[in-house]
């Protein structure tokens, strides 16, 4: 389970980001004072911190540059102040993403996995006995090899790394947005029963289940 | 300042000097003075009297005439003063120091309202970045409680954020302060923003949103861009089309002198006689009254900030058949193909 330490000063902003990201299977840590947030955040070892540009004490871009001084963990920057400036300084201060308040918690998961997956060589995914190669977009059990379109790619891809969770029709759809793949809600219906049958090809006919009303879910 | 017009200001003078001069003669008859005389006594008074005039209207003319042309020259008049030679004359002088004192005021007066307006624009930008957090709580809230809150609670809080924004670009469109960052930008991120940002309501009006041909990169302010962008697609949106197929088109088109973003739809269009004014300022039109409440904000704020950014931008329309909204990334405006 990975580890996200919140470094927030708002009370229910930080409640409720606690709830989304434990929610969403992340073990969440946040920090309550902010006298010594450098050596908190360093001593927690998170795998990942988001943090708050405008926080007590110091700033969350003097924060990030000590941090890098000694740690390279991952860092997200979130801030309320939109500024093209602002970004671009997080950035060369070695953030590994930045986002503006207030964000939509489908797309603020989505970029905290995709960080989490970064350079994660141990991320290989995987199901059953099926081998995923993402960057060919191929699924292979044994000899047997399939090529799965992007949007099929990207649908797949949510649905495993959520494995038997339930995933919203909605999160699907951000997700293929987020990869610049503007689909409507038929084209979305027609990839994943084209991704069904690409997996009752490769022998599970009855791996992505259909739960009315809800979304669906890989098992 | 015309030789006629000082003289007409003279006249109490010349009535004075001919009076006196008749009054002057009379005597010098009545007392038979030398005909000689008389004739070099008035050539001297006459010669006085011309010389004095004559001085005192080239010793003006210089100071006035300068006063006069500069204020119609300069694009700012209140800084004619500064152009101006000390006069050397006293009511020049009086005139220069008046001039002077009322400048003086007047810009004391304009720093306060400027200080003023300066010290609100602050507060409104820390506002707008101290409602973002209840915002931000709202939208967790809501998605972390999607059994009590529906999509329709997302969308009003995404509204509420929306009109933040416009808000917050209207202080910065105004602004003469420099607060953007133009540097290269790829045209598919920032569409990719827009587009998850209206996710919902595209979605949920039928819309088909088609992203052509946008692997490239202009010089700009993302940020900025990205407002615009939402500002458009949301007009969009919301004067779509409610029968059969809508689409929202955005593509662009590289030309020997600029690359063009294009946003395209075949919504309700716009009418021939509002066409040309929906940049201005509080401008509605046939559509805000009929359609949509309109505060016709939005499209103002967008042709300030393209300005701003030195880009250009456009819009066709036919109504009942389209709208395209062209912005314009000069030559100047560096962009390249992204690999």
């Amino acid at each position: 389970m990975k580890r996200i330490m919140i470094v927030e000063d708002d009370k229910t902003v930080r409640d409720n980001l606690c709830d989304l990201l434990s929610n969403n299977g992340y073990e969440v840590i946040v920090l309550t004072t902010f006298s010594n947030t450098v050596e908190d955040v360093l001593d927690s070892k998170p795998d990942l911190v988001l943090l708050d540009v405008n926080i007590p004490g110091l700033n969350g871009e003097v924060v990030l540059q000590n941090i890098r001084k000694k740690s390279n963990i991952f860092v997200i920057m979130v801030t309320s102040r939109i500024s093209e400036v602002d970004e671009v300084l997080s950035m060369s201060y070695g953030a590994d993403d930045y986002i503006t308040k207030p964000y939509n918690p489908s797309i603020l998961l989505l970029r905290i996995s995709a960080v989490l997956r970064r350079g994660d060589s141990s991320f290989d995914l995987s199901y059953k006995d099926l081998d995923i190669n993402m960057q060919k977009g191929i699924i292979k059990r044994g000899e047997k090899g399939i090529v799965l379109s992007k949007n099929e790619m990207i649908i797949f891809n949510h649905l495993l790394l959520n494995k038997d969770k339930i995933v919203t029709r909605d999160e699907l759809m951000t997700d293929l947005w987020d990869n610049d793949e503007y689909i409507n809600d038929n084209a979305l219906t027609v990839n994943i029963s084209r991704l069904r049958s690409k997996m009752k090809e490769l022998g599970y006919p009855d791996a992505i289940e259909t739960r009315k009303g809800l979304g669906y879910i890989l098992s | 300042m015309t030789f006629r017009g000082f003289l007409k200001d003279k006249i109490f003078s010349l009535v004075i000097f001919f009076v006196t001069s008749l009054l002057a003669v009379l005597l010098l008859l009545a007392f038979k003075a030398r005909k000689d005389l008389l004739i070099s006594l008035i050539t001297i008074y006459v010669f006085s009297f011309v010389g004095s005039i004559l001085l005192d209207f080239f010793r003006k003319r210089k100071f006035y005439n300068d006063l006069v042309e500069n204020i119609k020259s300069l694009d700012k008049a209140y800084l004619v003063l500064e152009t101006l030679e000390v006069p050397n004359f006293y009511e020049g002088r009086i005139i220069s120091q008046a001039l002077y004192d009322i400048d003086k005021s007047m810009s004391e007066n304009v720093n306060a309202f400027s200080k003023q307006l300066n010290d609100f624009k602050e507060y409104l930008e820390m506002w707008i970045h101290e409602i973002k957090i209840p915002i931000t709580s709202l939208l967790l809230i809501a998605h972390n409680n999607k059994d009590k809150f529906d999509n329709r609670t997302m969308e009003a809080i995404k509204r509420i954020d929306f009109y933040v924004e416009q808000v917050l670009y209207y202080v910065r469109a105004e602004n003469a302060e420099k607060d953007y960052l133009i540097k290269e930008v790829p045209l598919n991120k920032v569409i990719s923003s827009v587009a998850l940002k209206n996710k919902d309501d595209i979605l949920e009006h039928g819309i088909d949103l088609i992203v052509e041909n946008v692997s490239l990169s202009v010089k700009t302010d993302a940020k900025w861009l990205e407002f615009i962008l939402n500002q458009i697609v949301n007009n969009s949106i919301k004067y779509y089309k409610n029968d059969g197929f809508s689409y929202i088109k955005i593509y662009t088109m590289t030309l020997d002198s600029s690359v063009d973003l294009l946003i395209e739809d075949n919504g309700i269009g716009i009418e021939k006689s509002d066409i040309g004014r929906v940049f201005d300022k509080s401008f509605t039109g046939k559509n805000g009254r009929e359609i949509a409440k309109s505060t016709g904000i939005g499209l103002f704020i967008v042709k300030n900030l393209v300005e701003k950014l030195g880009h250009r931008i456009k819009i066709e329309s036919e109504e009942g058949k389209f709208t395209r909204v062209t912005i314009s990334f000069g030559k100047n405006d560096f962009y390249s193909v992204l690999k």
